[in-house]
């Protein structure tokens, strides 16, 4: 694990905590906790200290709060896209207050992110054009994150949940009554939740006027099932499954992402063996997740045939996933320290090398097939422009982020595991559009088998599993972040010292990315709208959690 | 016994009708099964297998469950029109058959303006789907339906202006007067630009992919056919299949010399000819990825358009060129 991380970006923002009275800060070791650097700042600074923040280029990773006993506690933590200096920024506002300020117009990624804290602990944000719930029904009652709701079934939360069925009985209204369109040409129309391209249940609110979309808007958490409060009332290795539902397209990247934290909160390392098997399983992962995203958009820009060959392709992947871990999708293999047994080298190095071979050929005739078809181009081109800028608004990561030229991938970004000691390059495209995004994953796969052919020449032998696990996590705040197949997908952990986590917070790549789509879909087609739906790739359980 | 005039004609006009339904039904069911089998092939799969000698009867099996299904009309559609919109894109179909030439004098009514009316016929059809999208009372139905009128409007044009290069040179929009000329060479040679933008207009006409997009059900659920189910569906279909179908056996009429041919009798040939323009149809739908509308619209205006004039335009000097020479 690097901690040779130098922070320079950061250095200037240290100045000005440093200078400003009210203040506290505090150096953070990375490689224990995440962090660089930690700042408690009062609660009417914030919109100042976000500012100060944009204007040195950072982005905000994720914002979340932790209810303590006596108060309530907002961590922003803010990174920059070129070098990582995460620094956690908190906010402490007393249980009596119950409203926070918003800074969604700084940050517009923080309109969702406050609607959901909204939501789960029913903090209202001043300022905020739009604070309705965003997971849970509009008029639920309930506010699950907060500590005292218990979720028992003899219990009033639970009452008022059996209220919230009992409401929506004879079916409620959708749609919001200032939607609805004043001018005789306009119209809304649901796309979704039930529709056969919005990859799940997402709703899209859309306004048009004949195919023109004036506005998009997506309504979330059909699928939302509250994994923060699982791992809450659980204990840390209960949490496991969990994990493997989130995404479950490209499940082993959450599955390192919590293997690591939980280590780094730990203070263990996983062997070697361990980490050469992880980043494997992790690739192959990646490659199948890409497979079935391109394989899906196409099907959504009206072509059926690549999906079969996509699916074809994938199949070999997951044949090799299921030897190791003897599931095929949700999956539940890692261990803290180590796996949970040991891998079959012989089976799965032929298998790999069997799928890499044809693999190479098919993703040329991908490429012939596709990326010089006019009607492909057409479609995808100059389609759901995002800009650097909006990119970095909504924090939005992984391959949508670095098709608008910005080089950000984690394992190269804040390296873990043994991405370090690995040969490959980030691709990048300057486009912004879906062509680009397409041309960023079809990259990416390319380099994703490069790592697969260096991992299995060089496994080593050896333990898999580290023999002294620690019970319990010490107290502190850790976070942990990992290249998912969909962008940057972080941990943040608070730990009380207890076998239960006492709060995490999960920051998943498709939540950011799908909050982007009102300024992406701005005045394009139906038909557009599809295609852009498509290109940022979401994944709808990971959105709603 | 003699029969009296009217009976006589009324007699031939029920049973030639019976006769080309029963094709068109055994055609689209044999068509269905060719979909599937040649988007089997393409797309790594074996299609259907078990119903019948290679699945031949899978289709048959799937036409008596969609019948059998019940037919459902949203609340609040027009009933009226949600009822006779499958009907009016059905029906039509039928008039293009009196025209088509299936081998020597072996074609129902050698009409003066034959060609004139398979289009005329195929542009009734364009109704039926307005309606039936119309009356489904249903956003997606009507986007598709407004799409299909679009569509249509823009791709009648290239599909008029470029069978006219042929009808000049023939001088006839009679069909058998077409194949006839067609005898010593078929007309792809002298005209292969004009069967190029027949083919793109023709999908265009048909809704076949890339230009499926009244119905693109990745964007509209289903289109303008969203409500219908059972056999009001199956009559949409049908329809779909069947204008393949007509579409093809005019491209091969107009272009591949129609039912001629050598050793075989004509009416094989035609149906040769036919089913391997069907084929390409297939190929096509299965290899491309759809417009989007506005797209569409351009190809059929700014392109398909002015090549098919530039081609009626070269086609006419190059005939009074030819006439006005020694």
């Amino acid at each position: 694990m690097s901690s040779t991380l130098a922070g320079a970006y950061l250095a200037p923002l240290i100045e000005h905590f440093k200078n400003t009275p009210g203040v506290q800060f505090n150096e953070k070791n990375h490689a224990r906790t995440g962090f660089l650097s930690e700042a408690v700042i009062p609660e009417s600074s914030i919109r100042d200290t976000a500012k100060k923040f944009l204007s040195h280029e950072f982005f905000l990773e994720t914002l979340t709060a932790v209810d303590f006993a006596e108060c309530f506690e907002l961590a922003y933590c803010f990174n920059h896209w070129k070098e990582c200096s995460r620094c956690v920024v908190k906010v402490v506002i007393p249980k009596s207050q119950e409203t926070a300020t918003s800074i969604h117009d700084i940050y517009a990624g923080a309109n969702w992110l406050e609607r959901e804290i909204h939501d789960m602990y029913g903090l209202k944000f001043t300022n905020h054009p739009n604070l309705k719930r965003l997971l849970l029904p509009e008029n639920s009652r309930i506010h699950p994150l907060l500590k005292n709701f218990k979720g028992e079934v003899s219990g009033s939360d639970v009452k008022q949940v059996g209220q919230l069925i009992e409401d929506y009985k004879d079916g409620y209204e959708t749609g919001y009554a200032e939607d609805i369109p004043k001018h005789p040409d306009e119209y809304v129309i649901n796309l979704g939740p039930q529709h056969p391209s919005t990859h799940g249940v997402l709703r899209v609110l859309l306004k048009l006027k004949g195919e023109r979309v004036l506005s998009g808007a997506p309504v979330i958490g059909y699928a939302h099932r509250n994994h923060e409060k699982m791992a809450e009332v659980q204990e840390y290795k209960a949490f496991w499954p969990n994990v493997g539902r989130l995404d479950y397209v490209g499940a082993m990247s959450y599955n390192l992402g919590y293997a690591a934290l939980i280590e780094r909160a730990m203070g263990i390392e996983a062997p070697e063996r361990t980490q050469y098997i992880r980043v494997l399983l992790t690739e192959l992962n990646r490659v199948a997740s890409h497979l079935l995203w391109l394989g899906t958009y196409l099907l959504d820009l009206g072509l059926f045939t690549p999906f079969f060959y996509c699916f074809d392709d994938r199949e070999r992947i997951l044949d090799i996933l299921e030897h190791v871990t003897g599931e095929r999708l949700t999956y539940d293999y890692f261990r803290f320290g180590g796996l949970q047994r040991d891998m079959p080298d012989e089976i799965v190095v032929r298998k790999a090398g069997e799928f890499i071979a044809p693999f190479k050929k098919r993703l040329k005739d991908y490429h012939d097939l596709l990326t010089r078809n006019v009607i492909f181009q057409k479609r995808t081109q100059h389609v759901g422009v995002m800009t650097k800028e909006t990119a970095m608004g909504y924090g939005v990561t992984g391959p949508s982020l670095r098709a608008c030229g910005i080089p950000m991938d984690l394992r190269r970004h804040e390296p873990y595991s043994i991405y370090e000691r690995l040969d490959f390059e980030i691709p990048t495209e300057g486009g912004g559009d879906a062509y680009a995004r397409y041309l960023i994953r079809m990259r990416e796969m390319a380099e994703s088998i490069k790592i697969i052919e260096q991992i299995i020449t060089r496994i080593p032998q050896g333990e898999y599993q580290q023999a002294k696990i620690p019970r319990n996590v010490p107290k502190g705040e850790y976070y942990f972040a990992v290249e998912a197949a969909r962008g940057s997908f972080g941990m943040y952990l608070v730990s009380d010292g207890s076998p239960q986590p006492y709060k995490i917070k999960l920051r998943t790549p498709s939540f950011a990315n799908l909050s982007s789509l009102p300024v992406m879909s701005q005045g394009c087609f139906v038909a557009d709208m599809i295609s852009i739906l498509g290109s940022i790739d979401i994944v709808m359980p990971e959105v709603d959690r | 016994m003699i029969l009296p005039f009217w009976l006589q004609e009324t007699l031939k006009a029920v049973l030639i009708g019976t006769a080309v339904l029963f094709f068109i039904t055994v055609n689209a069911l044999f068509l269905v099964w060719m979909e599937r089998k040649v988007s089997a092939k393409i797309q790594l799969r074996r299609g259907p297998l078990y119903v019948g000698p290679m699945g031949l009867l899978q289709t048959l099996a799937d036409a008596v469950k969609l019948i059998s299904k019940e037919l459902t009309t949203p609340r609040h559609s027009n009933r009226f029109l949600f009822v006779l919109a499958p009907l009016v894109v059905f029906a039509p179909l039928i008039g293009s058959f009196l025209v088509l030439p299936l081998g020597e004098n072996i074609i129902i009514k050698d009409l003066n303006i034959g060609l004139l009316l398979v289009f005329a016929m195929a542009n009734i059809a364009f109704l039926g789907i307005f309606t039936g999208g119309w009356s489904s009372n249903n956003k997606y139905s009507a986007l598709g339906a407004m799409r299909s009128v679009a569509q249509n409007i823009s791709y009648e044009i290239p599909l008029l202006l470029s069978v006219m290069g042929v009808v000049l040179i023939v001088g006839s929009l009679k069909m058998s007067a077409i194949v006839e000329v067609q005898s010593n060479v078929w007309f792809i040679f002298l005209q292969p630009m004009a069967f190029l933008i027949f083919l793109c207009a023709m999908l265009g006409e048909t809704n076949r992919a890339p230009f499926d997009i009244p119905e693109a059900e990745s964007e509209l659920v289903a289109g303008y056919h969203t409500e219908y189910s059972g056999f009001r569906f199956a009559l949409f279909f049908l329809a779909e299949y069947t204008n393949v179908f007509i579409g093809s056996a005019l491209a091969a009429t107009l272009f591949f010399g129609g039912w001629r041919g050598p050793l075989l009798p004509g009416p094989v040939w035609f149906i040769l000819k036919t089913y391997a323009l069907v084929f390409v149809v297939m190929w096509i739908r299965w290899t491309f990825p759809r417009l989007r509308s506005d797209q569409l619209m351009s190809l059929a205006w700014k392109v398909l358009i002015p090549f098919a004039l530039i081609n009626i335009l070269a086609t006419a000097f190059v005939l009074s060129a030819a006439s006005a020479g020694p």
